[in-house]
């Protein structure tokens, strides 16, 4: 019997156990016999063999630096350069501040400009501001980076810093010398990116809302403002929730456009106008010079790193978004 | 949905079919428009080359020519005669008894420019850049066949390149600890260049030539001095009203061999401060202490930073700084001195190199009233057996004619001529190239 590929699948014989067996397996089996089934097989496990063989790669190269180094390898706070030590505890702490300040300032400014665009906009204006919002997502990171270099930094330094040291109640997060790069503009340059993604993906979720649910509270008095806010945001609510969840991942990953605006300063402080510096930027700043052995195995250990809080704050905020989705279900 | 049905109705295919070729049109003028633009722009690295090609138009057109006759004629007035003195000494100015070949022959000036056809990769230093792309500009019209195309990634990225064999020649500040070799087998070290690390400063109503020395600028970069009036900087200046502001130190995000100098600098000359702090006693191109003032990538992102921030003090090669115009420190030397970056001082610097090599590589704080502290060679890394022997040829031919006649593009940017000896340890080291099978590609 050849065993082609594109053979169909046999007959089932009139053997009970053998005629159950083939029943079921003819039941499973779709058109295009053998072929399709391998080809299905063969995506999904390519894909999860990517994937996996991605983390597997990364997390051997970081072994060498992991052991020599210890399980204070991923919180360390000291940078020695001769040793090839890097403070990957500084690291994460400017990712989570950085990310923190730029989703602060990019999902309220966000949400509203999607409300304003799915509900009050006119026509002849939604359209073109769309694609202007979409046109920010397509500049590269690099461009926004030097953006944020060359013209951010100087108005940051005279501007904008001495304007929140000045501010009384914040001194606690606003204090230090001016200097221009620092978390804050890291924070507002990672908002200018995430933006486009926050709003293309809430306004899609708010204009899905039912109309029937926007003419109700319309019926019931409310005002196009209370529209939106009782019956467009809950109702476009799981959207808005998986927006911010991928703006979040974007932002912890963005490495050039971070390491150009942050300073890059190794040191633990909680002043938003102090420089410092983010994993992203570390890795950037760091592995093309970084020299065979413990260096270059200290820096993927960054990587790493990184994979592993992105999952952890995605995987965390679904399980967070979904147990209090299953609280309030009646 | 309803919009797209209201909206639709007046749009034909035909519209479409014309709106691409229009904006395609002026999407082709305006970047037109923006070439001839920067072409002519005044801040340009190319418009600052033309500049100083004017003022120093002798040795434009010494380099383009091929004797060297024109070569030792054509030094740039403005350099002293100890660059005059170094150019290529060791090179008779009568033709060599064997015509040249382009399979080898002779390494000669005369016969540098004679080469193969061929494009050429290299990858490395960023300080060396403004000189490479200059020269090579300059080999290029002198020799029509040879493409050189130099990725200035950083002297790390240019040392793991070229032992990996992916790109033809590698350019590192700091030489590979010898014996260095690859998967290709062994690397020769050429040194090409001869320049020296700017301390820059942006202070406005203090001029240029403020005296600083070791502990100082220790001091500065460790966060212990934190106002340009403090007592230290007032010490050594006693006659300079400095004001109030507050010093903002700047160092390289990523490595640099600007880094390892000042390491070195202040390894040797800042104390027990800098010794037992991070920076230890060894020095590193990743520069140690990354918890005080802000961090930049390559000499650019420091020269920009240290132009938009007043108070601010940082260390970038002295080609950029010239061309930047910055006010640089006089750093106190061995011998006592004060002394400001410059070509004489450089070359000074250059010419204490006795017994250069590429395991004695170290000029930083070198002694002599005039000699300025923090210089360094740039050397070139390429295969001893090369397995492509015309490729061997014409990188012999290349970095020959670099390191003698290309030396007065060094001048016109601000790095100094090599010295005599130098450039003989240059062409010894470039007489070791093979071929594949272990013969000498260059017969003298």
């Amino acid at each position: 019997m050849s065993s082609s590929l594109l053979e169909e699948v046999p007959p089932p014989r009139l053997d009970p156990v053998r005629g159950v067996r083939e029943a079921l397996r003819r039941r499973h089996a779709r058109p295009g016999g053998r072929l399709y089934a391998t080809l299905r097989w063969a995506g999904a496990g390519v894909f999860a063999a990517l994937v996996l063989g991605l983390v597997i790669s990364l997390v051997w190269s970081s072994s060498d630096a992991v052991r020599h180094f210890g399980p204070g390898f991923f919180w360390s706070g000291t940078y020695d350069a001769a040793k090839d030590e890097y403070p990957t505890g500084v690291f994460i702490v400017g990712t989570l501040v950085t990310t923190a300040v730029a989703l602060v300032l990019a999902v309220p400014v966000g949400l509203c400009a999607a409300a304003f665009l799915s509900e009050l906009a006119p026509r002849w204006l939604a359209a073109p501001l769309s694609v202007a919002v979409d046109l920010i997502a397509a500049v590269p990171s690099i461009v926004v980076g030097l953006w944020g270099l060359l013209v951010l930094t100087p108005v940051f330094r005279d501007h904008v810093e001495p304007f929140f040291k000045s501010v009384p109640v914040l001194e606690w997060l606003f204090h230090g010398q001016a200097l221009g790069p620092s978390m804050l503009l890291a924070g507002v340059v990672l908002a200018v990116m995430i933006l486009p993604t926050v709003v293309a993906l809430s306004r899609t979720a708010m204009r899905g809302v039912a109309v029937a649910d926007r003419e109700a509270a319309r019926a019931l008095g409310a005002t196009r403002w209370q529209v939106v806010r009782t019956a467009v945001v809950p109702g476009a609510r799981t959207g808005i929730e998986a927006a911010v969840i991928l703006a979040t991942g974007r932002a912890m990953g963005e490495t050039i456009a971070v390491a150009m605006v942050i300073g890059n300063n190794y040191s633990f402080t909680h002043s938003l106008l102090a420089p410092g510096a983010t994993l992203g930027s570390a890795i950037i700043n760091n592995f093309a010079e970084a020299s065979p052995g413990i260096d270059r195995s200290a820096v993927i250990g960054l990587v790493v790193t990184l994979l592993v809080i992105t999952a952890l704050v995605n995987v965390g905020g679904q399980l967070l978004l979904r147990a209090r989705a299953r609280a309030e279900r009646p | 949905m309803v919009e797209h049905g209201a909206k639709g109705a007046g749009r034909g295919p035909g519209d479409h079919g014309r709106r691409p070729r229009r904006t395609g049109l002026a999407l082709t003028a305006a970047t037109a428009l923006a070439l001839a633009a920067s072409a002519c722009g005044s801040s340009s690295p190319t418009a600052a080359r033309h500049h100083t090609a004017s003022t120093t138009t002798t040795a434009a057109t010494g380099a383009a020519s091929t004797t060297t006759t024109a070569a030792t004629g054509a030094a740039p007035a403005s350099t002293t005669t100890v660059a005059k003195a170094s150019a290529p000494a060791s090179h008779s100015t009568t033709p060599p008894s064997a015509a040249c070949s382009t399979s080898g022959g002779p390494l000669s000036a005369a016969c540098d420019t004679k080469s193969p056809s061929l494009q050429v990769t290299g990858a490395g230093a960023n300080s060396i850049q403004p000189f490479f792309t200059r020269a090579f500009y300059f080999y290029n019209q002198a020799d029509h066949g040879v493409n050189v195309n130099y990725s200035p990634a950083g002297s790390s990225v240019g040392v793991s390149d070229i032992q990996q064999n992916t790109v033809n020649f590698g350019d590192s500040e700091i030489p590979i600890k010898t014996p260095a070799t690859g998967t290709g087998g062994a690397i020769l070290q050429v040194p090409v260049d001869l320049g020296g690390v700017a301390l820059s400063y942006n202070l406005p109503g203090v001029s240029g030539g403020l005296k600083l020395d070791g502990p100082t600028v220790a001091g500065i970069f460790l966060g212990t001095i934190k106002a340009w009036n403090d007592q230290a900087i007032k010490a050594l200046n006693p006659g300079v009203s400095l004001p109030s502001t507050a010093v903002v130190a700047v160092h390289r995000a990523d490595s640099s061999g600007p880094g390892y100098d000042l390491d070195q600098y202040l390894i040797d000359t800042g104390g027990s401060a800098w010794t037992s702090s991070a920076a230890g006693t060894t020095p590193s191109t990743k520069w140690p202490v990354a918890s005080v003032g802000v961090g930049q990538q390559l000499n650019t992102g420091v020269a920009n930073y240290i132009q938009q921030t007043p108070g601010a003090i940082g260390y970038v090669e002295y080609a950029y700084s010239l061309q930047a115009g910055f006010t640089n420190a006089a750093l106190k030397n061995k011998s006592g001195g004060f002394v400001t970056p410059s070509q004489s001082g450089i070359a000074a610097a250059g010419a204490q190199a006795a017994g250069l090599s590429a395991s004695n590589f170290n000029i930083v704080n070198g002694p002599g009233s005039g000699t300025y502290p923090l210089a360094n060679f740039s050397w070139t890394l390429i295969y001893q057996k090369q397995a492509n022997a015309t490729l061997g040829v014409v990188l012999g031919k290349l970095f020959d004619w670099v390191t003698t006649t290309g030396q007065n593009q060094a001048a016109a940017l601000g790095y100094s001529p090599l010295p005599a000896n130098v450039v003989a340890l240059a062409h010894q080291t470039l007489l070791q190239l093979q071929n594949a099978a272990g013969k000498a590609l260059f017969s003298s």
